[in-house]
């Protein structure tokens, strides 16, 4: 693909237009959203390594980024360690821890798994409440500072705006080359059917080690953001429904696919926003609808909105027609 | 010709039942030996303890002159045995080429990078005859291709000793016809097989050795001629006459 492409320059355009969104947004709450969407969408990639590539239903995500959230935290306030290195110390930290313990139970599939994850997290968020060095209960707050690099501490949301849209692009840029290397060949035989992969000489347990490290070292490091993005964290950040909120956009964008999840992010969060906002006057209707709209979407497309599009007439459509663009413009080449 | 593996004693209890039981047999270099029998006679059984799936209770497996019994299913590509599965295991979510790629990727062939594991991959569908279908989902396509596509997958870890469970099963005759030619070409270019078939057509047409087994055991083996003429097989698989 060393061709210059109409799809290249499609996602220039794109990016270029969300580098220049801070210029025309100013309110704050609109800015928050793009940021949530943007963590959201990092933390789904994320997810997406072991959830979606190697087929391990992972619901303990949100402990593997509350580990890197504390660990920032605690690194700052104790010993004034910049986040930005706190972000390596993490995702070396977490993703080892995780897979070191984690690992006993890589024979388990399906279901059993996804228990053990959750077991998990709430192992750690009981082990947070009650440890006094972290805050216990009430958790940690990150200093105020004036605005600074080092510790990751600006008024603005800007700031925060353009390191979430580089994440963004760096994790999907990762989940890419993954994909199309070994590592991604194992992850997705590992998925379809481990016999099989034992058959053509894949070290499951090996694989899913990797495939562990790498999921909760990323997710930690988007933890590491987070608390310096909010300025403060507790151990409700361990909660499972905060896992939920992770697994979410990759079933709803089509899980096992790259584009899926970050597109799942991008639709669920302002989505869930807009009806926060929208439907206030009545407590609770806001995710009624949200409810429902995630229901008929699982309904009527159990493998996503990507799982259809590749299956899709519409995409040969797409193919097709950007080809024909090629050929158009770059006659030369 | 020597022997590229041999079974001696091979025993597999699941816990009272025994499943396979004082089994021994030799695979010649370079040939074709089927194991025929009727349904629960434990060929999978002995599949599955050559290829590490399970450990066997009792005896030994040697290939190439090794002591090979017990070892971790995950390495027997890298030795250069490669099998197929009686129950289908397509990599559903994955394409046809995808599918050969990840045997190539992780089986004893030397490739640099996902590149050439490509167009490795693609070299095997040529010669499986599956070229045109590389883009297809396994499941857009009949079984006699999903069938191939095992096959194609199991050569794409380049072995020395491929073990096919039960590949023609299901095949009319025409595709019966087409799987044998294909595995003659295999074998001709020095792959030893060895297959566990009820087509005998397949069996008869392949097969320099037959071995038999009929409850956990083997009762006979030897050419596909002299293994069909014997009684105690046409009993087994005619039922006795009555006097």
């Amino acid at each position: 693909m060393k061709h210059l492409s109409i799809r290249h320059i499609l996602i220039a355009l794109l990016i270029i237009v969300l580098a220049i969104v801070p210029a025309f947004v100013t309110t704050t709450y609109v800015m928050g959203i793009f940021v949530t969407t943007f963590y959201v969408g990092c933390c789904t990639l994320a997810w997406s390594i072991l959830g979606g590539l190697t087929g391990q239903i992972s619901l303990g995500h949100a402990g593997f980024m509350g580990l890197g959230s504390y660990i920032s935290a605690i690194l700052l306030n104790n010993m004034g360690i910049s986040p930005w290195i706190s972000m390596i110390i993490a995702f070396v930290f977490v993703g080892l821890l995780t897979a070191v313990l984690l690992s006993p139970c890589f024979v388990l599939t399906g279901p059993y798994f996804t228990l053990v994850t959750i077991a998990f997290t709430e192992a750690f968020r009981n082990l947070f409440t009650n440890w006094e060095y972290a805050g216990s209960g009430q958790g940690i707050l990150v200093p105020i500072d004036n605005d600074s690099i080092f510790s990751m501490r600006w008024i603005s949301k800007v700031p925060y705006y353009y390191i979430a849209l580089i994440m963004v692009i760096v994790f999907y840029l990762i989940l890419r080359i993954i994909d199309r290397s070994k590592l991604g060949y194992a992850f997705k035989t590992i998925r379809e059917d481990e016999d099989t992969a034992h058959a053509v000489g894949i070290n499951s347990f090996k694989y899913k080690f990797i495939a562990t490290f790498l999921s909760a070292g990323l997710i930690a490091v988007v933890g590491v953001f987070y608390v310096n993005y909010i300025g403060y964290i507790n151990p409700d950040i361990f909660k499972n429904a905060n896992s939920l909120d992770y697994v979410m956009p990759a079933i709803i964008g089509g899980i096992g696919s790259i584009v899926g999840p970050l597109l799942g992010a991008g639709i669920l969060t302002p989505l869930s926003e807009w009806l926060n906002a929208a439907l206030s006057q009545i407590a609770g209707l806001n995710l009624v609808v949200y409810a429902a709209i995630v229901i008929v979407v699982i309904l009527f497309q159990p493998n996503g909105i990507m799982g259809w599009f590749t299956h899709s007439k519409l995409r040969k459509k797409i193919n097709n027609s950007f080809d024909n663009i090629d050929r158009k413009l770059f006659k030369k080449e | 010709m020597s022997n590229i593996l041999e079974i001696q004693n091979l025993t597999k209890n699941f816990r009272g039942l025994k499943a396979v039981n004082n089994v021994s047999f030799t695979v010649e270099e370079g040939c074709i030996t089927g194991m025929i029998g009727s349904n629960g006679a434990g060929k999978t059984t002995v599949f599955n303890m050559i290829s590490g799936v399970l450990v066997p209770s009792d005896g030994k497996i040697i290939y190439k002159g090794q002591d090979i019994t017990g070892t971790k299913a995950h390495k027997y590509s890298g030795m250069g045995i490669a099998r197929t599965f009686q129950i289908m295991k397509p990599l559903r979510n994955m394409t046809v080429l995808e599918n050969v790629i990840s045997g190539a990727m992780f089986g004893r062939k030397v490739l640099k990078n996902a590149k050439e594991a490509r167009e490795y991959a693609e070299e095997i569908l040529q010669f499986t005859g599956m070229y045109e279908k590389k883009d297809l989902y396994p499941m857009d396509m009949g079984t006699p291709f999903k069938k191939r596509l095992e096959v194609a997958r199991a050569l794409a870890t380049d072995p020395d000793l491929l073990l096919l469970d039960e590949v023609m099963a299901g095949l009319n005759p025409t595709e019966t016809d087409e799987a044998v030619e294909l595995f003659r070409k295999i074998n001709d270019q020095g792959t030893t097989i060895l297959l566990i078939e009820h087509v005998m057509r397949a069996v008869t047409n392949l097969c320099k050795k037959v071995v038999v087994m009929h409850h956990g055991e083997k009762i006979t083996e030897g050419t596909p001629e002299e293994v069909m003429n014997d009684p105690y097989v046409i009993e087994i698989y005619l039922g006795k006459e009555d006097d």
